[in-house]
């Protein structure tokens, strides 16, 4: 307890000197929580689009399909597979792709069809929410569309124009229709936002000449709390005879991001840190330097070495503490605002996408224990190590040279 | 008084050197983000202008809103000479772009196809070019060979001499398609180009379009130097009149200029928040030295030193100190530049080959290199930091008044 006493009267000598320190590992703490709840914002948004926007968390596929996605590679009966795996708690939706050029006035470009069931689509992706004009497909809509925002921008078409469609059914003629534009999707993928057009999986049927199957069932867990590994083996025991794979083994890029993102807040928080480092090294060096006749004193009369390191470990752990407490209410602050509010990234970039996947626009940061954890605890570990030479330095001093000094 | 400031620095040596340490740090750190930059964005953005439009583009007027076939300029070969004229283009490319659906029996996928002349085409100018990785080049301007990625020969079961339907609308919006042999495959790894390019020869897709000889989408222009781009655009523009848009690679790619934006924004970000720092260090160092010589600043005042010229001394100081600080900086930064410009550090293991951002592929290999406006920049940057961080301490050394210094201790 006296030693802390003495520590905290040792800080307050040179307030200003203890005030820039504390102020400068404040300031560093403080802006390392914020980007990494700004970098775990952009994480979980890129995989939100991945997931929830489009792939769902585990897809059932026929075998070879994914490989090779031709029109005739289906899922036979779907319906009996979704029925089975709700009852096993998932939410599942089937889904149908064909490729095909749609024309809208002069212009025309090559598009991916995706038919959906407007019915049970909702309950595994929230693209239906997903719009930056116009409404979702309603079911008993045979003839709407709802198509990608780069899409659109080629097409020259919005909310109630028409397009045309042209491609090759599935028997072998020509599929050949008149669609009415419903919606137009927020930024989903760089494959979604260049070419996607969604319409009812009756639509699709119709047009392309397919009266049964499905090329793919996305399926949802309804309870959370079953990892996606678990999920994924009991979906591939339900579905025998087909291909399963999760998001993850579906996207590896997006998987990987994580761990990308990881490591660049390690190094970035490393490297901020350094700088600090050295500011707490030079306070806390001159500090020492100033109180060396102190310091011979004090050993003279019979002070252990020990007993004046463990003084200006309190001394620097007094300082990283106030610096961490605010730091740490700063970054919870600034993150719950940024995670509220989002940056606004649209003046720097209309659109921009990292490996497929489209970024975006607004920027949100998402706080979770591990964000504030990681650099706090990485400030207390620079400043104890920051502090092993001055410390030493001052546990070492010989009495007699001490009080010469100068 | 120079001579004075520089000894007073090495009164305390250690403090000194830890100080000067710091803004060495800086310039470590400062030249790593923006060579990086330097070098990445240079090699994205020529990347980026390999895959059709060029650094800068000649394009039908509304072309970029909205692509369709029937916009086209009229004499491309005339356009072609003009940019040529320019000192900083190194080749123009005239081309036709346009989307279409690709189709064989089993199955079909919509794309873009690219029109060529093989005579006027060079690897070093065309990525798709660059990546062949079977069969060869298309050889005449009206053959009826086509060139595929290796997603879309996978997804549409192609091989070398298969055949392939490409269905377009031509000039006057009527649906139009015509038969192609595949003569070579490429493999960029870049998924959206893999399975959605073509590169077809000019003058038969002129044929099929109904485009006269010498009409065209557009004329891609290549530069020497990235950094000349707006500049030539803005020759080009106003050497051509507005019947035709001159852009630059910024309104022909936005994703590629969006990507670069936000990295070179959060790469100021950073700089500044590390520099902030690193100042906070210098304040630091220079107040204390400050506030431990109040006597001798009280004596040098009692004998007739003027607060101004205090204020000058400090400043010195600090000039001192930047300037040891940035020689410190040059001399750790040297050895880490060279090894990072020379070999570069690999991080394909983490972010694999095929990594792209903005739809260009990012070299796994993290290479650096600095514009020489950049050194000027850094260099000039940290120093101005370094004097900013003196004001204040210099600012109370000249208040100190005499008397009182004298009695404090």
């Amino acid at each position: 307890m006296r030693l802390l006493a003495i520590a905290i009267r040792n800080v307050g000598r040179y307030w200003q000197r203890s005030l820039i320190t504390t102020l400068a590992m404040a300031f560093a703490g403080f802006i390392m929580i914020l980007f990494a709840a700004l970098m775990q914002g952009m994480v979980e948004t890129s995989e939100h689009n991945v997931v929830a926007m489009n792939l769902g968390e585990v897809q059932i596929h026929a075998r070879g399909y994914r490989d090779d996605p031709d029109i005739y590679k289906r899922i036979h009966d779907p319906a009996a597979l979704i029925a089975r795996l709700q009852k096993a708690g998932f939410h599942a939706a089937p889904r149908l792709y064909a490729f095909g050029l749609a024309a809208a006035g002069t212009a025309s470009a090559g598009v991916q069809l995706h038919g959906i069931d407007p019915v049970l689509q909702p309950t595994v992706t929230e693209i239906n929410r997903h719009l930056l004009s116009g409404q979702w497909l309603s079911p008993d809509d045979g003839h709407g569309i709802v198509i990608g925002r780069k899409l659109a921008r080629t097409l020259g078409v919005h909310p109630g124009s028409e397009v045309v469609f042209l491609g090759q059914a599935a028997d072998g003629s020509i599929a050949n229709d008149l669609y009415r534009v419903r919606g137009v999707l927020k930024s989903v993928s760089e494959q979604i936002d260049r070419a996607g057009i969604y319409m009812s999986a009756s639509a699709f049927r119709t047009l392309m000449r397919l009266p049964t199957g499905a090329h793919e069932i996305a399926v949802m867990r309804a309870d959370r709390s079953l990892g996606l590994a678990e999920a994924t083996r009991k979906v591939a025991a339900l579905a025998r005879g087909y291909e399963t794979r999760n998001w993850r083994q579906l996207m590896p890029t997006i998987a990987n991001l994580i761990d990308i993102m990881d490591n660049q807040i390690l190094i970035m928080t490393l490297i901020t840190y350094i700088a600090v480092a050295t500011i707490i090294l030079n306070a806390i060096l001159m500090s020492v330097f100033e109180r060396i006749r102190e310091f011979g004193i004090m050993k003279a009369i019979g002070v252990m070495p020990w007993q004046v390191a463990s003084l200006i470990y309190t001394e620097t752990l007094l300082q990283v503490s106030v610096a961490g407490l605010l730091a740490l209410g700063g970054g919870w602050l600034a993150g719950n605002y940024y995670e509220r509010h989002g940056i606004d990234l649209s003046k720097l970039a209309d659109s921009a996408s990292f490996g497929g996947i489209a970024i975006d626009p607004v920027w949100h940061a998402h706080v979770t224990p591990h964000v504030l954890a990681t650099p706090l605890l990485m400030l207390i570990g620079v400043a104890a190590i920051a502090a092993i030479y001055p410390a030493l330095k001052a546990a070492m001093i010989r009495p007699i040279e001490a009080i010469h000094y100068r | 008084m120079i001579r004075l400031a520089w000894r007073n620095l090495w009164r305390n040596r250690r403090r000194t050197l830890i100080t000067a340490f710091s803004i060495g740090f800086g310039v470590l750190l400062a030249v790593t983000f923006t060579g990086t930059g330097d070098y990445a964005y240079t090699n994205m953005i020529d990347a980026g202008a390999s895959m059709g439009y060029g650094h800068v583009t000649i394009e039908p007027v509304g072309y970029n809103r909205t692509p369709t076939l029937d916009k086209r300029i009229g004499d491309s070969a005339a356009l072609r000479a003009d940019a040529l004229s320019q000192p900083d283009v190194r080749d123009a490319i005239v081309r036709i772009l346009g989307q279409g659906m690709f189709a064989t029996a089993s199955n079909s996928i919509g794309g873009s196809f690219l029109g060529v002349d093989p005579a006027s085409e060079t690897p070093a100018w065309s990525l798709l070019l660059r990546s062949l990785v079977r069969g060869n080049m298309l050889r005449d301007r009206d053959g009826s060979g086509v060139i595929i990625g290796s997603k879309m020969a996978d997804h549409l079961n192609l091989d070398l001499g298969k055949k392939l339907v490409y269905t377009t609308t031509d000039a006057s919006g009527e649906i139009v398609s015509e038969a192609a042999r595949v003569r070579g495959i490429f493999h960029t790894g870049i998924n959206e180009v893999d399975n959605a390019f073509v590169m077809l020869p000019i003058d038969r897709l002129r044929h099929v379009l109904g485009y006269r000889k010498g009409e065209a989408t557009m004329v891609a222009i290549m530069l020497r130097d990235q950094r000349r781009t707006r500049r030539v655009r803005d020759a080009l523009q106003h050497r051509i009149g507005t019947s035709v848009a001159v852009l630059d690679w910024r309104q022909t790619q936005p994703d590629l200029a969006g990507i670069i934006n936000i990295d070179r924004s959060s790469n100021y970000i950073s700089q500044l928040l590390i520099g902030l720092l690193i100042a906070a260090g210098i304040l630091n160092t220079l107040l204390m030295s400050v506030l431990e010589r109040t006597r001798e600043f009280g004596i040098m005042m009692a004998v007739g030193m003027s607060p101004g010229q205090l204020f000058r001394l400090i400043m010195t100081e600090s000039f001192w100190l930047a300037c040891i600080g940035l020689l410190m900086g040059t001399v750790i930064t040297a050895p880490w530049y060279w090894y990072l410009a020379t070999y570069g550090i690999d991080f394909s293991g983490s972010i694999g080959h095929d990594y792209s951002a903005g739809g260009v592929l990012i070299d796994p290999v993290f290479h650096i290199r600095l514009f020489a406006e950049s050194i000027v920049a850094i260099l000039a940057g940290l120093f101005t930091l370094a004097i900013l961080a003196g004001l204040y301490p210099a600012w109370r050394a000249g208040r100190i008044p005499p008397v009182e210094s004298l009695k404090a201790l």
